[in-house]
């Protein structure tokens, strides 16, 4: 039992508790409210941002798209900045983790755009984080250039402020297809196996359509679930209808699968040709020899062969990668063309003498130019269908670029001998 | 006729792993009454300690195998009498966020230590198999579900023939009276707990050399695992190794649909399972309890 | 003994102040935005940053507090509530992208469309007790999302397939405040209606089922009948949030509007705060979303993990938040609303009771 007095004593101290208390949480609040106002822009630091999926199920993804941007960043700063107007503007990088994780993406383009200043967007990691950024980048009329989502349905919004420097997911397999044509003896069937996300669908219908007009018959076309880790029985099916070439549209968890069910059931087809897999050193190490013979469609080799109006040439490019990140072998396409966004942003910024972000915007939709990655040029809707993909095969694990023709490194080892014969 | 034979060899192949992710989750769910979101995290352990062991030591990977299942038996039991006990009394949900949060640190953790590339254990027998005309059953798979029949075998043989076995069968028939007949329950919960993580070791071992992992790889398995516990029917042993094999049937003819059916394959196996709750919610083969 | 109560009452009323501070000024802020507001020079307290953020946590404040009806006040673990939300979401997706109807049309039969689908799978599912029901519950969300993405029909996908729903950008002035009141609305209704059931003839009914099913049966509760409707309660509110989501993201697929950890998150929240009140789950959705977006770093305050290399923070940053879950899972078991104005307050003893009370 405490006395009268005690009471009174306490109530008063807790009264002045709470007042402090609430003045704390009073002020906390308005800390969190209110936003830092940003300098000048002239010779300012350009912020540009990006929000990768750092944790969760796209880390590998993402953290060669950060590698891509970074060997950029290091080489702008050297020079000292971008040129706008004779002012030289340095470069920073703001990066988020968005837990591979749309929504959280969206949050921190929001973050970026709002709290950080970013003046201009890099894209996230995939088409789905792809396509919410795109919305808040039209809602914010920030330009977003972005390198890795190649779904055409992002660029059928009619959005203004998204700009892709890939070529579009049709374009995947295409080359393949070209490629094969020139073959002897000449493969006249094909079997489809496709993961069924938006990507990889797109690049499967494309590619199927595109083998038809060119007289081939496809003689089977199999969606499966994406992430599948376990395709035997799409193998099966392929391997019942005797296939010249298989192809296969999805990531590299499906292509090893494909791969490895391929082998076991003895599917022994002229061709093989995955769109997303074999160009990592990931497929080679997990698949060893029989990676060997395996064809892919990408974006981007180290042995493309383009003239650079700027930046560094393709062989220059590989060395930069091998001195800032050894040990990891040639720069995957992923990192070559999230590199290229930041050049087309960069030559956009100075062709626009300006970093205002509407005329940034117009800029970028007249841009044209060649860099190490190819030709860099958008379409009304933002994508660069301009740029071609090669061929890629894999030959005593090695990657060479096999087509086009003019820019090839080996001639195509082909037919594909049967898997016993290795 | 030859098709529908290979289809069943390679559904039953398939569904030796299923029964090796299944039977420890099952195990832990059965007697202890825990949900373990973790699992599938437990699972690429062993993995990468396979694929540490093949890559750094060239050891062959089913030789691995042990090495997963008793580390993973002292990280379990570990795990188990260190957090996991200390809720065992509040209500069933929080098992769920508990071991969700044990997830989210084991993977983050992974990523930490491996990286996110990509990892795969290819042995040089990978590939290759015994053919029986046009029908191919591939060496690693085989091995593979025999090491499931085997380890739920072991598994098996240790619920129902050793002490510390029955003490697990006491305790999931009934928790107090367990106690009362001076069980140790905190450690007998722990070995429970440890008998399942080894399982899932063994299982991380065998998914290495069939798939390339990454630290997230295993959240698909934690999901197949509650697909396979469901189809055989709790508290069984033998019902689990039904359900993963059923599991893997299902998979295989549900690939074979013609066309697009194949990306159905989740949602008539998720679809089954519900089918099964509501109408035989005893599984396949299990008992009420 | 009186100071004791007396204490835990100063305490409690303490706690109320400062929320219902932190409420109004929530609520409050985004009117500064207003052009009005902005030419008369009152300082911006509520920018497109803060928007999201808020909208995000409202939505999450809605599925928890709607998770709390059947799982916390009925005792039923729903585990794939995420299932209604996506429903909700392609409900006004397509009435919106595909059939042009208007936003504030198409909304309502979000939760319509989620409640018919909840009492039609919620007569089997239902039947199941404890861990049967949550797992089957989770079947059900798993297999909804995706049948949405894959359902086919002439070869074309009728929900707009693996691409997704692209909604066109709400044309409204001050988007961000719309979104935020019409998310904040439904989090106002979510908690009224459990402030509602839980002084009802039909709340009473429901926490008899979830103390014993079988006497609430004999007392003349008719347990399928209440147990449906608090399913199809619970899914209707989830809906409407995800109705709300789908024009307010713009863009839906299987990913965003389906998303597997949301069932976790969501009964996360509602455990934090405390399971059965009216308060809790929203309070622990306003919690853990803030500490998601702090360890995140997308609030404006933020802390540099030390002796971390850059790269490794925000992986850090993950494992930290696995640490603080299993914290406060292991020593909080009744929630943060118990002793922010419960009937106890945080102190040593009481972590310890609580230990004490849920270990072996």
């Amino acid at each position: 039992m405490i006395t009268r007095h005690q009471l009174t004593r306490l109530i008063r101290g807790f009264e002045m508790r709470k007042w402090a208390l609430l003045a704390v949480a009073a002020l906390a609040v308005v800390a969190c409210g209110t936003s830092s106002s940003s300098g000048p822009t002239t010779g300012s630091t350009i912020t540009l941002g990006a929000p990768l999926g750092l944790t969760g199920s796209l880390t590998k993804e993402s953290t060669l798209t950060k590698q891509g941007y970074d060997l950029w960043l290091d080489w702008i700063n050297a020079k000292g900045g971008i040129v706008v107007n004779n002012v030289k503007h340095p470069v920073t990088i703001k990066y988020y983790d968005d837990t591979s994780n749309a929504n959280q993406s969206a949050v921190l383009m929001q973050k970026l755009i709002t709290e950080d200043k970013a003046n201009f967007l890099l894209g996230p990691y995939g088409s789905a984080a792809t396509a919410t950024d795109a919305a808040i980048a039209e809602q914010n009329a920030i330009p977003m250039v972005e390198a890795n989502g190649a779904a055409q349905s992002i660029f059928n919004q009619g959005y203004k402020y998204t700009f892709g420097v890939l070529s579009p997911a049709n374009k995947y397999l295409q080359g393949v297809i070209d490629l094969a044509l020139t073959l002897t003896p000449r493969p006249a069937s094909v079997a489809m196996l496709s993961a069924d996300d938006n990507f990889s669908l797109e690049v499967a219908n494309a590619v199927v359509a595109y083998a038809t007009t060119k007289g081939m018959s496809v003689a089977v076309f199999k969606k499966y679930k994406n992430g599948t880790t376990n395709l035997t029985a799409e193998v099966q099916a392929a391997k019942a209808v005797n296939p010249d070439i298989v192809l296969n549209s999805g990531h590299l968890q499906e292509a090893i699968a494909i791969n490895k069910a391929a082998k076991e059931q003895k599917l022994n087809a002229k061709l093989f040709a995955y769109s997303v897999g074999p160009s990592t050193p990931d497929f080679i190490a997990a698949l060893g020899k029989d990676a060997n013979f395996v064809f892919d469609g990408s974006q981007w080799t180290p042995q493309v062969k383009y003239t650079p109006a700027f930046y560094l040439t393709v062989a220059q490019y590989v060395a930069a990668y091998k001195a800032k990140y050894p040990g990891l072998g040639d720069p995957d396409y992923h990192v070559a063309e999230s590199t290229a966004a930041c050049l087309a942003l960069e030559r956009a910024i100075e062709n626009a003498g300006s970093l205002d972000p509407k005329k940034v915007r117009d800029a970028l939709a007249g841009l044209d130019v060649t860099v190490f990655f190819g030709q860099v040029k958008f379409d009304a809707r933002g994508i660069n269908i301009y740029k071609p993909m090669v061929v890629e095969q894999i030959q005593d694990g090695v990657h060479h670029t096999v087509y086009p023709q003019d820019i090839a490194d080996a001639k195509p080892m082909y037919p594909t001998p049967a898997w016993d014969q290795r | 006729m030859a098709d529908f034979v290979q289809l069943v060899i390679l559904g039953l192949l398939a569904g030796g792993i299923y029964v090796a992710v299944g039977v420890g989750f099952g195990l832990v769910w059965g007697v202890l009454n825990i949900v373990n979101l973790s699992h599938g995290a437990l699972v690429i352990i062993g993995g990468y300690i396979t694929w540490q062991l093949f890559s750094a030591l060239h050891i062959d990977p089913f030789l691995t195998l042990p090495v997963d299942a008793v580390a993973l038996f002292v990280f379990g039991y570990l795990l188990q009498r260190g957090l996991i006990n200390r809720i065992i009394r509040a209500p069933l949900l929080f098992t769920f966020l508990l071991t969700f949060g044990v997830n989210l640190v084991i993977v983050n953790i992974l990523l930490l230590i491996f990286g996110s590339d990509f990892r795969s254990v290819t042995p040089s027998y990978s590939g290759q198999g015994i053919e029986l005309g046009p029908i191919v059953i591939p060496y690693v798979s085989l091995f593979s579900l025999a090491v499931a029949i085997a380890l739920s075998a072991a598994l098996a043989f240790i619920l129902n023939r050793t002490r510390i076995g029955l003490a697990i069968n006491a305790i999931a028939a009934d928790r107090d009276a367990a106690q009362l007949v001076g069980i140790d329950l905190r450690h007998a919960y722990a070995v429970t707990f440890g008998l399942g993580a080894a399982c899932a070791g063994v299982a991380g071992g065998l998914i290495a050399m069939i798939q390339a992992i990454t630290p997230t790889a295993g959240e698909p398995y934690t999901l197949q695992a509650f697909v396979v516990v469901i189809l055989g029917g709790l508290g069984r042993v033998s019902a689990t190794v039904v359900g993963g094999l059923a599991f893997g049937l299902v998979e295989a003819f549900g690939q074979s649909i013609p066309g697009s059916g194949s990306v159905f394959a989740n949602a008539i196996a998720f679809g089954l399972m519900v089918l099964v709750l509501v109408t035989r919610p005893q599984g396949l083969l299990g008992r009420l309890r | 003994m009186i100071a004791r109560a007396a204490s835990i009452d100063r305490w409690r009323r303490l706690f109320v102040i400062v929320g219902a501070i932190l409420v109004a000024y929530a609520l409050l802020a985004p009117i500064t935005s207003l052009d009005a507001a902005q030419s008369a020079n009152v300082p911006l307290l509520a920018d497109r940053l803060w928007f999201r953020i808020a909208t995000i946590i409202a939505m999450f404040v809605v599925m928890a507090t709607a998770w709390n009806i059947i799982g916390g006040i009925t005792g039923y673990a729903a585990f794939g509530n995420v299932a209604f939300f996506g429903i909700g979401a392609y409900t006004t997706g397509m009435l919106v992208a595909k059939a042009k109807w208007p936003f504030l049309v198409a909304l309502p039969l979000a939760p319509v469309v989620a409640a018919a689908f909840a009492a039609l799978v919620g007569l089997p599912l239902l039947r199941l007790r404890g861990h049967y029901f949550a797992v089957a519950s989770l079947g059900v969300g798993v297999a909804v999302g995706e049948l949405v993405q894959n359902i086919d029909y002439n070869g074309q996908p009728v929900f707009g397939g693996a691409s997704g729903l692209f909604l066109p950008i709400f044309a409204i002035d001050n988007r961000g405040l719309f979104f935020f009141y019409l998310m904040v609305a439904v989090a106002a209704v979510a908690i009224a209606v459990t402030w509602r059931v839980l002084r009802s003839r039909f709340g009473y009914g429901l926490i008899a089922i979830r103390e014993n099913e079988e006497a609430a049966a004999v007392l003349g509760v008719n347990t399928t009948a209440y147990k449906v409707a608090a399913f199809a309660l619970a899914a209707a509110l989830t809906g409407l949030a995800g109705g709300i989501f789908s024009q307010w993201n713009v863009f839906i697929n299987q990913d965003n509007a389906f998303p597997i950890e949301y069932n976790v998150q969501m009964i996360l929240m509602a455990l934090l705060g405390g399971t059965g009140t009216v308060f809790g789950p929203a309070a622990g959705a306003v919690l853990l979303q803030l500490l998601i977006q702090f360890l995140g770093g997308s609030l404006p305050i933020s802390v540099d993990i030390p002796f971390v290399s850059v790269d490794a923070r925000p992986i850090v940053a993950q494992v930290i938040l696995g640490v603080l879950l299993v914290v406060v899972v292991i020593f909080v078991p009744r929630g943060v609303i118990d002793f922010f104005g419960g009937s106890s307050r945080l102190s040593w003893s009481y972590l310890r009771q609580s230990l004490r009370e849920t270990s072996l």
